[in-house]
Order: structure tokens, then sequence, then C-alpha cells
């Protein structure tokens, strides 16, 4: 069957979003109002045709699983194929936090479900790249120019927690994989791979038989002048969710007309939950300019250069002010914010003002009372 | 499969009175509140009271409708036993005709409600807009040892004449039934909700379905038929926000309602949820230059000018220096630069050009002139003109009258 066939790594190993992995994994990060990080990449898949997705699980998955459900939001609740959420009970030995090493131990050990995908190739994807990729045309590009593996990256070497960086020949082969890098250099790689399944079987197999676990060391870097790996640069907005700070100022990205028109581009909509909230709603006093505001909000205050999720209510005389609050928080009458990350479910008292500042947003864990 | 209790919503009407708005879809389907369409209460309200079975009569203009309800999902009325099922008028081995009136469309599915063979039947329609809890219905209806029992509530004595009046006695049994009564003898309305023993309404149905003088309808042959048998009545007292939005003014009422708690309407309360089918679109932004007091808006929406005391639907554009007041703006609605948009209902998809100026204020206007303005679906206005008050316009862009 010539089609696509996704894998989706949710992974636990970033400690730089502090509160706001406390209780999820960063695959399922709230982002952009109404999103969580992890719609990105399953609508991705599901655009470029893909009906069967592996989803990959580690750490505080919880959240995720809740908010995967049966896949139904992103058309992947199917009679064949379809979601297929892949739980670490599958491994075989504990690693203390962190249940497998590696992305080909964690293929090693679903290696029965890797037999079963009826697609000719797989795209392997993190759950925490926000991205609207064009796969279906960047399938067709692997296809013809014969690589081995095709290597998404972005048109930068923006430096994000733990990269990977990509050198490229000028005919877009990789000839260097790094990673661990001072000065970052060459092309970030989005961590998007494009390969046949029978040769992720091999090498899965190959790399089960010598102890090897590190898809970027072992396979990328190990295997970089055997195998043909060829580069496809991604000129749009791809973020990567691994720090507080990169979460910050990748949301506040979005209030760019340009950005939001790339992301949500039309002809690859974005798929998501939805919640069961009645229209967002901007009261009589309420002023709300700048901002991207979910359904079901309520403001009676003032709201600038903001992004609030579902549900979200902003009291009279209350200011919001380059914050991100997530579904549900509630700033009462009079309190005063500006750059807080406030998760789900806040509550900031009548009065309170809270001051983070652009290069350190202060962040609220889920149900803090302020 | 044996169910207690099931629904049947009529959803056939054409809406007449809701003009260009239902020149292409029937009423139930038509968009309110920003992002619901009307139907979505009477099937929010099946699913919030544990009803999993629901049978919606169609026959005008359907197909908006079906697709719009699809497996019943969004509703949770997707069982694997029940769930929602779109009834329209078919033919049988001896012909077969268009549903007459409300009991001949009930009539013509007594097979389908045979299949679930339930003891009770909850009659709805499919162009009111309120939150019920149908089961606390049902309980009166069984306690009170009724055949039927209809959902009534008090309306200001003024306006008792417009509707269907219940006079009841002391135990609340409806002692008789005026439609449209010119000196009413009580301020107890009708809200066309009934719930049923099956057996007697099944019996009740045939006998009408025999005579050729009926009209075939509730409200004026079964109910005043079982009345006059003597069968017990009972009414239910229905207390909170119901609106029927059968017309443009009272359309256009509810939707304002929502913007205000104090109406009664509550949207926002999560305690008994309306469900919509939702798409997918990107949260709504609103820019710099956006001044949006005491309106809703929805998702895909991008507000660069002024709205005010509006309900904006899912995917509306309001360009810099436009201003929208008093008005509802249902899907994919743009109104370019400059443009001004008061006291109107414009339909899906249309399009105001930059300079226009459609609708007016009731304060700048004669009074005898002074209406809402609507626009049809996909109309499209180029830039510069000008729709004064209490005009309709077509898909097409050309007046009709009221």
């Amino acid at each position: 069957m010539n089609g696509l066939h996704g894998i989706i790594f949710s992974y636990e190993k970033r400690n730089n979003l502090r509160e706001l992995t406390d209780i999820r994994s960063a695959s399922s990060i709230p982002f952009g109002g109404r999103y969580r990080a992890v719609d990105f990449a399953l609508s991705n898949l599901v655009n470029a045709g893909c009906t069967d997705v592996g989803v990959v699980l580690h750490g505080r998955y919880q959240s995720l699983l809740d908010h995967l459900g049966t896949g139904k939001s992103w058309d992947l609740s199917r009679k064949r194929g379809g979601l297929k959420i892949l739980p670490p009970f599958a491994y075989r030995q504990d690693w203390g936090e962190t249940a497998f090493r590696g992305k080909m131990e964690a293929l090693g050990g679903v290696r029965s479900y890797l037999d079963e995908i009826r697609q000719d190739y797989v795209c392997l994807m993190e759950g925490d790249l926000v991205v609207n990729l064009p796969l279906g045309e960047i399938l067709e590009r692997h296809i013809q120019s014969g690589a081995d593996i095709t290597a998404v990256c972005g048109n930068d070497s923006f430096r994000v927690e733990d990269g990977t960086y990509l050198q490229l020949s000028p005919e877009g082969r990789v000839t260097e994989v790094l990673y661990h890098l001072n000065n970052p250099r060459g092309y970030r790689s989005l961590e998007v791979y494009l390969i046949s399944r029978s040769l992720l079987l091999s090498l899965v197999d190959e790399c089960a038989s010598h102890d090897q676990y590190s898809w970027r060391r072992d396979v990328l870097q190990t295997r970089c002048g055997q195998l043909n790996i060829q580069g496809y640069i991604w000129n749009g907005f791809a973020a990567q969710i691994r720090s507080v700070q990169e979460y910050y100022d990748r949301s506040m990205q979005l209030l760019d007309p340009a950005i939001r028109e790339d992301l949500f581009c039309a002809e690859r909509p974005i798929r998501a939950k939805s919640a069961d909230k009645s229209s967002a709603y901007i009261g009589p006093e309420g002023c709300c300019v700048n901002s991207m505001v979910a359904d079901g909000c309520s403001i009676g205050g003032t709201v600038e250069n903001s992004i609030l999720s579902a549900g979200v209510t902003v009291e009279e005389g209350a200011e919001v002010r380059n914050c991100i609050l997530f579904k549900d928080t509630v700033v009462r009458r009079d309190a005063r914010l500006s750059h807080v990350i406030a998760d789900k479910c806040v509550e900031i008292l009548p009065g309170h003002a809270l001051m983070g500042q652009p290069s350190y947003p202060i962040v609220i864990a889920k149900g803090s009372q302020v | 499969m044996k169910k207690e209790c099931i629904a049947m919503l009529l959803a056939g009407g054409q809406g007449s009175r809701l003009y260009v708005l239902t020149g292409d879809m029937a009423k139930p389907a038509v968009p309110f509140g920003g992002k619901y369409r009307i139907i979505d209460f009477p099937l929010s309200n099946c699913s919030n009271s544990g009803i999993d079975t629901v049978g919606v009569l169609t026959q005008y203009r359907p197909l908006e409708l079906n697709s719009y309800i699809g497996s019943g999902q969004p509703w949770d009325l997707d069982d694997s036993t029940g769930g929602v099922h779109i009834l329209p008028p078919y033919m049988g081995s001896d012909g077969g005709t268009w549903y007459k009136g409300t009991a001949n469309a009930i009539y013509q599915n007594i097979g389908f409600v045979d299949l679930y063979d339930p003891e009770y039947v909850v009659i709805l329609s499919g162009d009111h807009i309120y939150k019920m809890d149908y089961s606390k219905m049902l309980q009166r209806h069984k306690e009170a040892g009724a055949v039927c029992t209809i959902s009534v509530m008090e309306v200001p004595w003024s306006e008792a004449s417009r509707f269907g009046i219940m006079n009841v006695d002391g135990a609340d049994t409806v002692t008789e039934f005026q439609e449209k009564p010119r000196q009413p003898k009580s301020n107890l309305a009708s809200m066309g909700i009934y719930v049923f023993s099956w057996r007697m309404l099944r019996r009740y149905l045939t006998e009408d379905e025999a005579d050729p003088g009926s009209e075939n309808d509730f409200g004026k042959n079964i109910i005043p038929r079982m009345l006059a048998d003597g069968q017990k009545l009972a009414a239910y007292r229905f207390q909170g926000y119901w609106k029927d939005v059968g017309t443009l003014e009272s359309l256009w009422d509810a939707n304002m309602d929502m913007l205000s708690p104090e109406s009664g309407l509550d949207l926002l309360d999560d305690s008994w949820p309306i469900y919509a089918r939702t798409f997918s679109a990107p949260t709504a932004y609103l820019g710099r230059s956006a001044k949006v007091t005491h309106s809703a808006f929805n998702r895909g929406s991008d507000l660069e000018g002024t709205v005010e005391n509006s309900v904006l639907s899912a995917d509306v554009h309001v360009a810099e220096g436009a201003r929208v007041s008093y008005s509802v703006l249902m899907p994919g609605t743009r109104v370019e630069a400059g443009a001004v948009v008061e006291y109107a209902i414009l339909g899906e998809n249309c399009c105001i050009g930059a300079g226009c100026h459609v609708g007016a204020a009731p304060e700048n206007t004669d009074p005898d002139k002074w209406g809402l303005t609507v626009l049809a679906p996909c109309c499209k206005l180029e830039e510069g003109r000008t729709i004064p008050a209490k005009t309709m316009l077509t898909r097409q862009g050309e007046e009709v009258p009221r």
C-alpha cells in the first residue's frame, strides 16, 4: 500500500518547561488558544492522506491520552487502522524516569506493531512540534529523490533545547548530524523523518542486535555516510516547544497575521478536539486588542497582546497584557497580569498584580489561586 | 430494542416567516447564537435528558439539515441501539404522500416508533430556543397518570391572545384548550412540546387519519379530540427561557438575549451544555484597532473594526474602519473597510463591500419605515451600496417584499 504511516513520539525528557509539564507531556501543552501541540503533528499527517497513526507514549501521558481519545477529532477513529496508542508497558526494561532510552529502543519495543504497518512509508515526528508541513509533497519528493531517509529541517539554526542540527551539501544531502552544540550551525532538524517501512524495520532490528537505541546517534550520525539522507528545507513557521521561553516567544508570534496565515493555511486545516463552549463574549466595558480569544471566554476588562484558551474569564477592571492564559482561568476584578503564563483553572484574586518580564515570563501551575 | 421513551422532532416546516433565510434550508438548520443551529437546542435537550433515540421528521429542503445532523455524534446521539434518525416521507406499495400535518407526520412513522416499542413519546418542535429537562416533564406525566402532558408557560396577559392557551384546574389538569382566544381565561401558553403515552397516541393518530375532515394537526385535532373524549391531559409548568424563533424579529431578539444572561438564556452555563457540530478554524483574532463590546464572536473570525451589541458566527471578518451594531452575522460573513451594518441579519457567506451601509438605527428612521434589514445567504453587495431599513435581499441581491 503506497501511502504514509505516522508515528508520533511524545517525549518527556525536557525539563525546561517548568510547571507546564508537571502534569502533562509537552505534546499536550495548549498552544494558540484552541489547540494542543500534538494537534499539529496529527493534522499534518491526516492532511497528507494518512489514515494510520501510532503515538508512542512516555512519561506523564494521562493528559495526552485524555486529549487523543479515540482519535475522532482527526478522523482517526477508524474500523481499519486509525489511531493506535503505544504505551510504555511494552518495553522490556525500565530505565528509571525514562522508560526507554531512545527512539530506536521505543520502536523495538513495539516491533509487532511495526510489522502490521500497511503503508510503504513511515513518517516519524515528535509531539512537541508546531508546524503545518505539506507532508504529501514531502513524501513525493522523498520517493522521487531515491533517498533512504528524508529529514525535514527548518531554514535556520535557531537554538532549541536539545536540538539536532544538520549540515547539508549543496545538493541537499545530509553530510553531518550534530547535537549538544554550544553554537548551533547548519539547519535545525524538525525531527520529522520519512523512511520506507522496510528500511525502518531493518534498522530497528540492527540497532536492537547491537544494543543501539538512539535514532539520532546510532542511525543518523553513525550511518550518515552509508545511508542517503536528504534534507528538506521548510521555510515556514516551525516551533519546537522545549522551554518556557521558546513556548512564550513562539506563542506570541501567532499575533502576527503572516505567521497565522502560514500555520493555519486553509488548504491544510489544523484540527483540534472541540470544547462544548458557547461563543466568546466581550462585555460593554471590555476591551480586547491584538489577541487570540477561544470559545467561551468572557471578557469584562482589558486584554492586550494575549492568547486566551477556551473558557477564560477576565472580570471588569482587570488588565491582562502579554499573557497566555489556559482553559478556564479566571482573572478577578482589578487584578493585573503582564507576561504571565497561567495554566488551567488558575484564579487570580481581585486586585492582585503579577508582572513577569518578556525574558522571564511567570508560570503559574494548574489550579493555583494567587 | 425496547425503550421507555423516545423523541420525535418535527423539523419539516418551511419556516416561511423567516423569508430569505429559509430559501434554501429548513428552519431548524438556521444558524443561531454564533455557534449553533436552532436544532441544536432540542437535540441537546434530548441528550441531556437521557433520551437516546430521536426521530427527526424532515420534508422541506432537508439537505443542509441532514448533513448537519450526520451521524448524531456531536450530541452523543449515535448509540448502537437508537441514536438520531432522519425520517423523510416515503413511498409504500400503495403509494405515499407528503406529511399533511404534524399528526400525520407521526402517523406515517408509526412503524419507526414501534421498532422501539416505547411507553412514552415526546413530540418536539425544531424552532424553539430553550433548555429543558424532558425527564422532569416525563416524571410529571407519569405521576399525573395522564394520556398527554403539555408543556406550558406563563405569558403576560396582554400577549395571551397570541398563543394556544390551556385552561387548567387546581391540579393543573387541562380543562380546556383555546387557540389564540380573544378573551383568554388563563395565561398558560402551550409551548408545542408534548409527552404522550404511545399506546393511546397511536390509537388517536389512527382515528385522526381516518377522518377526512381533519387537518391532521396536534394542536387543532389530536389535543381537542382527547379533551372531548374526557382523557386526562396534564399541564407541565416550565420556568426559564423559551422563545419561538419563527419570525425574523424573534430570531433577532433571541440572538440579542444571548448577550445578556439576565434574559435567562445563559449559554455559558456548563450544567446543561448545548452541543453543536463544530468545524475546524483557528482561534478568533481581534486586531489592534478592534473595538468589540457587548458582543459574541467565534473561531475563524478576524475582527479589526468596531462591533457592538452583535452576535457574530464563526469565520466572520470585519475590516478596519467597518462598524457592526445590533446585528446578527451568520458564518462566513465579510464586512469590508468602512462599511456599516446596523439592525440587520446577514445570512451565511454574505459579503458587504467597502463603504456599504446596510440597515438603519430606529432612532434615525421614520418609525413606519423602520425594521430589520435581512440579507439572504451568499448575497454580495458591491462597494458603496446603501440598503435601507426593513429591506430584504435575495441571494442575487434583488429586493423582495415581506
